[in-house]
C-alpha cells in the first residue's frame, strides 16, 4: 500500500478505487453479455501491443513492405508469432465487436440515457472496421492489392464525392505504392488516435452511466434485483475470459497462420478468389446480386446507398427507437435486428461456399 | 469477231448474276468466273483468287500469265492475240517465272525492306531443283508448296508452307507411296513424325517453336542433311548437346564410322522424348546399339544413369519437405529459388551427357545437390521450427490453463465472500 499511500497524497486516485469498489454489475440471464465489451477492449490492446512491435521492423513502400513483412515472419525471432496474434486478434475483435453491439441492441441497451454510448460504440466500430481494411493492404501482397482495388472501386461509385473518395484513399488514380503509405498512415497513426478519444468517451460513458439491464428487468423492485461487485468478482471473470482468448489466439496462430501469399504485381491480371476479409463479405456479395440498374439508378449506386443509409440509420436506432426510450418493449426493433443478422449471415455464407 | 464480243459481253452479264465473285475491271477474272462456274469445285481457279497476296498487293493475272486484261469484249485480243500471252505455266518453267519477280531485289524491296531473294538460287541446289533440271517434273515446284490462284503469305496460318502446316504439305508426295515410287524413297515419314516429340509439339501442342521437316531439311533449298552436319543441324536449337558433342572424344568417332551424330542414338524422323533410361545399361541403354560388352563404356554409362537419378531423388525429397512445410504454414518461400535452381542443374546435368565426360558430369551436378541440400535443410529446419512452436504453444496452454482454474477458484471464493457478507 505504500506506493498506493504515496501517489494518493499528490494525487486523490482513492475515489477511482472506491469507485471501482462500490460498482456494481447487475446479476441475471443476461450477465454473460457484460463481458463482450470487455473482451474486445482486451482484444484491441493485444492490437496496440503486437502493432507497436510490428511496427519496429515494417517498412511501408511498394518495394519494402513485402519483404519486410516476410524478413518479419521468416527472420525476426517471434517475429511470425507478434505477426499472427496482431492477425487474428484483429479477426477476432470484429467478431466480439459486432457481438456486443448486438447483444446492445437486443437488450435495448441504447435507450435513453445511453444513446451516446451507442453512437460512440457504433463508430469504434466502423472504425474497427476501416482498420482491417486499411491493415489488409499492408503486407502489400496480391490478394490484398486487389481487394483494396475493388473496395476502393466500390467507394468510387458514390455520387458527387466518389472521384474524391478515390483519390483520397488511394492517392491517384491507381492502387500504387502511394496508396500503401497512405493506409499505413490511416492505420498508425490517423484511426489510432481516432479511436483512442471515442474509446475513452465510450468508457467514461459506460462507468458513469453504470451497466444497462433490459426494460423488463428494470420493472423488479430495486431489493429483489440481484448484483455483483464490480471488482473483484466481475473484474476476474473478465479475466477469466480473456485467459481463454488469449489462449485461442495462440492456438490459431500457431496450427492456422495467414499466409503471407505472393508480392502484388500492379501489372498483373486479377488472380481468381479476390475477395474481402470476412465481415465486408455480406456487403461484397450483396453488390454481386443486385442487377446493373435498378428503375434509373446503377446498381452499384443502389447497393452503395443502401449500405450508407442502412449504417445511419442503425446508428440513429436510439433516437427512432422511441417506445425503447419510454421503457416499453419494442418488438419491431428487436424484429429488424433479428432479420439484419440473419441477412448477414446468409450473405456471408452465400459469398464464401457458392 | 462480233458475235463472239457479243457472246462475251452476255456472259459476263450473266456472270453478275449467278456467280459470287464480284465484277473486276479485269477481264481475266470477269471472264474466267463463267468458266469456273462449269468445272468441279476442285479445279475452280477463282475460288480463293481475292485472297492471293499477288492481287491484293496489286498484281493481276497477267502479270504471270500475261495477255490484255483490258481487252472486256474481244476473247482473241485478250489472249491468242497478245504477244505477252503464256497461257499455263509448263512445270518445268515455273521456277524461273516466280523468280522474275521474287529473285529480284529492288523489285522485291517494294513490299518488303527484308525479303528474301534468293529462293529460286537456293531451289536450282536442292533435289527438287536438281531433277527438274534433269527434266522430272514430278518434284515439287513453287505452287506445290506454296498453292497456287490463292497463295497467302507464309505467316498467315492458311497457308500451306505455315510452319503447322508444313508437315502436311510435304506429305502429299512424301507420304504417297505410289508417286515416291520411282524415286526409291522412303514415304514413312510422316507417320514418323506425327508420333515424334517435334510433331506432338507441333501439331499437338501447336508449338511454332518445334520443327517442321524445312527446319531441318531447309525448304528452298531443300537436300537430305549428310552424316557430317546432322549435329549441326540438330544443334541449331539444341545448342549446348552440340557443343558438347563436338568437343568430345565420340565425334570423330562417330564420322569415321559413319554414324549419324545424333540420330545414332536419338533417331531421326520417329524422334522421341528422350529419357534417363537411355544410360540404364541393363534396360534399354542405348549405348550398347554399339558397346556389345561392358567395360568403360558401361562404368561411364552407370555413372551418369545414378548421379542423375541420385539428383532427381533429392529434388523429389526438397520438393516433399517444402510442400509439407508450407502446408504447416511456415515462410519458405526462399527455397523455391534452390528448388528451381536445382531443376536446372537436373537439365544441365542431362545435356553434360553429350560430352561423355565424367569430370564434367561431376562439376555439373555439384551445385545440383548443393541447392537440393539447402532447400532439405531449410524446409527441415521449418519443420523442426513447426514442431517447436507446437511444443511451446502446449506449455503456454498449459501455463494459461493452470491460470484459468486458479481465476477459477479464485471467483468462486469471492463469490462464497460475498454470499457471506450479504447473509
Amino acid at each position: 500500500m505504500g506506493i498506493f499511500n504515496w501517489i494518493n497524497e499528490r494525487v486523490d486516485i482513492r475515489g477511482f478505487s472506491e469507485f471501482a469498489f462500490k460498482k456494481k454489475v447487475p446479476v441475471f440471464y443476461g450477465t454473460i453479455w457484460y463481458y463482450l465489451g470487455g473482451v474486445s477492449l482486451f482484444l484491441f490492446a493485444i492490437q496496440v501491443m503486437t502493432g507497436i512491435l510490428l511496427l519496429l521492423y515494417y517498412q511501408p513502400g511498394a518495394a519494402t513492405a513485402f519483404e519486410s513483412v516476410k524478413f518479419i515472419v521468416s527472420k525476426v525471432a517471434f517475429g511470425w508469432l507478434i505477426r499472427e496474434v496482431h492477425a487474428w486478434s484483429a479477426n477476432l475483435f470484429i467478431f466480439f465487436a459486432f457481438l456486443h453491439m448486438f447483444t446492445v441492441f437486443f437488450a435495448k441497451a441504447y435507450r435513453k440515457p445511453r444513446e451516446m454510448t451507442w453512437f460512440s460504440g457504433m463508430i469504434l466500430l466502423i472504425l474497427g472496421m476501416a482498420f482491417g481494411f486499411s491493415g489488409y493492404l499492408l503486407p502489400w501482397n496480391e490478394l490484398a492489392f486487389f481487394a483494396t482495388k475493388i473496395g476502393s472501386d466500390i467507394a468510387g461509385a458514390v455520387p458527387f464525392v466518389g472521384d474524391f473518395l478515390l483519390r483520397l484513399l488511394r492517392a491517384g488514380d491507381e492502387v500504387t505504392g502511394a496508396t500503401l503509405t497512405r493506409f499505413y498512415g490511416f492505420h498508425v497513426a490517423l484511426f489510432p488516435a481516432i479511436f483512442t478519444v471515442v474509446l475513452g468517451i465510450h468508457l467514461v460513458l459506460v462507468q458513469v452511466q453504470g451497466m444497462s439491464i433490459p426494460p423488463e428487468l428494470e420493472r423488479i423492485p430495486e431489493k429483489h434485483r440481484r448484483y455483483m461487485p464490480f471488482f473483484p468478482n466481475f473484474a476476474m471473470r473478465d479475466a477469466l475470459l480473456w485467459l481463454m482468448v488469449l489462449n485461442v489466439i495462440a492456438l490459431l496462430a500457431v496450427f492456422f497462420p495467414w499466409e503471407l501469399g505472393t508480392k502484388a504485381d500492379p501489372l498483373a491480371s486479377a488472380p481468381a478468389g479476390i475477395r474481402p476479409e470476412w465481415y465486408f463479405m455480406f456487403m461484397f456479395q450483396t453488390l454481386k446480386l443486385i442487377p446493373g440498374h435498378i428503375f434509373f439508378i446503377e446498381g452499384e449506386l443502389f447497393g452503395l446507398l443502401l449500405f450508407t443509409f442502412g449504417t445511419i440509420f442503425w446508428f440513429l436506432v436510439p433516437l427512432l427507437d422511441r417506445k425503447a426510450g419510454k421503457g416499453q418493449r419494442s418488438r419491431f426493433w428487436t424484429i429488424i435486428g433479428v432479420l439484419l443478422i440473419v441477412y448477414m449471415i446468409m450473405m456471408t455464407l452465400w459469398g464464401y461456399l457458392v | 469477231m462480233k458475235h463472239s464480243s457479243v457472246a462475251l459481253l452476255i456472259l459476263v452479264i450473266a456472270a453478275v448474276a449467278y456467280t459470287d465473285i464480284p465484277l473486276t475491271s479485269d477481264a481475266c477474272i470477269n471472264c474466267h468466273r463463267l468458266l469456273d462456274e462449269e468445272l468441279e469445285p476442285g479445279e475452280q481457279i477463282l475460288k480463293n483468287v481475292f485472297k492471293d497476296i499477288h492481287l491484293q498487293v496489286g498484281l493481276s493475272c497477267a502479270d504471270c500469265h500475261g495477255g490484255n486484261p483490258d481487252a472486256y469484249d474481244d476473247e482473241d485480243e485478250a489472249m491468242w492475240d497478245d504477244p505477252t500471252f503464256r497461257g499455263e505455266i509448263a512445270r518445268m518453267d515455273q521456277p524461273e517465272m516466280c523468280g522474275s519477280c521474287h529473285s529480284d531485289p529492288q523489285y522485291m524491296r517494294q513490299y518488303s525492306a527484308t525479303v528474301k531473294t534468293d529462293q529460286i538460287d537456293q531451289y536450282w541446289t536442292s533435289q527438287h531443283g536438281i531433277s527438274l533440271r534433269n527434266g522430272i517434273d514430278k518434284v515439287a515446284i513453287c505452287t506445290d508448296c506454296h498453292g497456287v490462284h490463292g497463295i497467302y503469305p507464309v505467316k498467315d496460318p492458311r497457308s500451306q508452307v505455315y510452319p503447322l502446316n508444313v508437315p502436311s504439305t510435304c506429305a502429299q508426295c512424301h507420304n504417297d507411296a505410289q508417286y515416291m515410287g520411282e524415286f526409291n524413297l522412303p514415304t514413312d515419314q510422316f507417320y514418323l513424325y506425327r508420333t515424334s516429340v517435334h510433331g506432338k509439339a507441333l501439331l499437338d501442342r501447336q508449338s511454332l517453336s518445334a520443327p517442321a521437316c524445312n527446319d531441318c531439311h531447309g525448304n528452298h533449298g531443300a537436300l537430305p542433311p549428310d552424316v557430317v552436319h546432322i549435329a549441326d543441324i540438330c544443334g541449331t536449337c539444341h545448342v549446348n548437346n552440340n557443343r558438347l558433342f563436338q568437343k568430345s572424344h565420340l565425334k570423330n568417332i562417330f564420322l569415321k564410322r559413319g554414324f549419324g551424330q545424333c540420330e545414332a542414338c536419338h533417331g531421326n524422323h520417329g524422334i522421341k522424348k528422350p529419357s534417363d533410361e537411355y544410360l540404364n545399361w541393363e534396360h534399354g541403354a542405348v549405348c550398347v546399339q554399339c558397346h556389345k560388352s561392358a567395360g568403360n563404356p558401361k562404368e561411364l554409362a552407370d555413372l551418369f544413369y545414378h548421379t542423375i537419378d541420385s539428383l532427381k531423388h533429392q529434388i523429389i525429397l526438397a520438393k516433399e519437405l517444402v510442400s509439407q512445410a508450407e502446408q504447416k504454414g511456415m515462410e519458405i518461400s526462399d527455397l523455391y529459388f534452390p528448388l528451381e535452381e536445382s531443376q536446372k542443374v537436373l537439365i544441365q546435368t542431362r545435356t553434360s551427357i553429350h560430352s561423355f565426360n565424367k569430370d564434367l558430369l561431376l562439376e555439373t551436378v555439384k551445385d545440383g545437390f548443393k541447392a537440393t541440400d539447402e532447400a532439405i535443410q531449410g524446409a527441415s529446419a521449418a519443420l523442426i521450427e513447426f514442431d517447436q512452436r507446437r511444443k511451446w504453444l502446449f506449455i503456454f496452454s498449459l501455463i494459461i490453463t493452470f491460470l484459468i482454474v486458479v481465476v477459477y477458484f479464485k471467483i468462486k471464493d469471492f463469490d462464497r465472500m460475498q454470499r457471506n457478507k450479504n447473509q
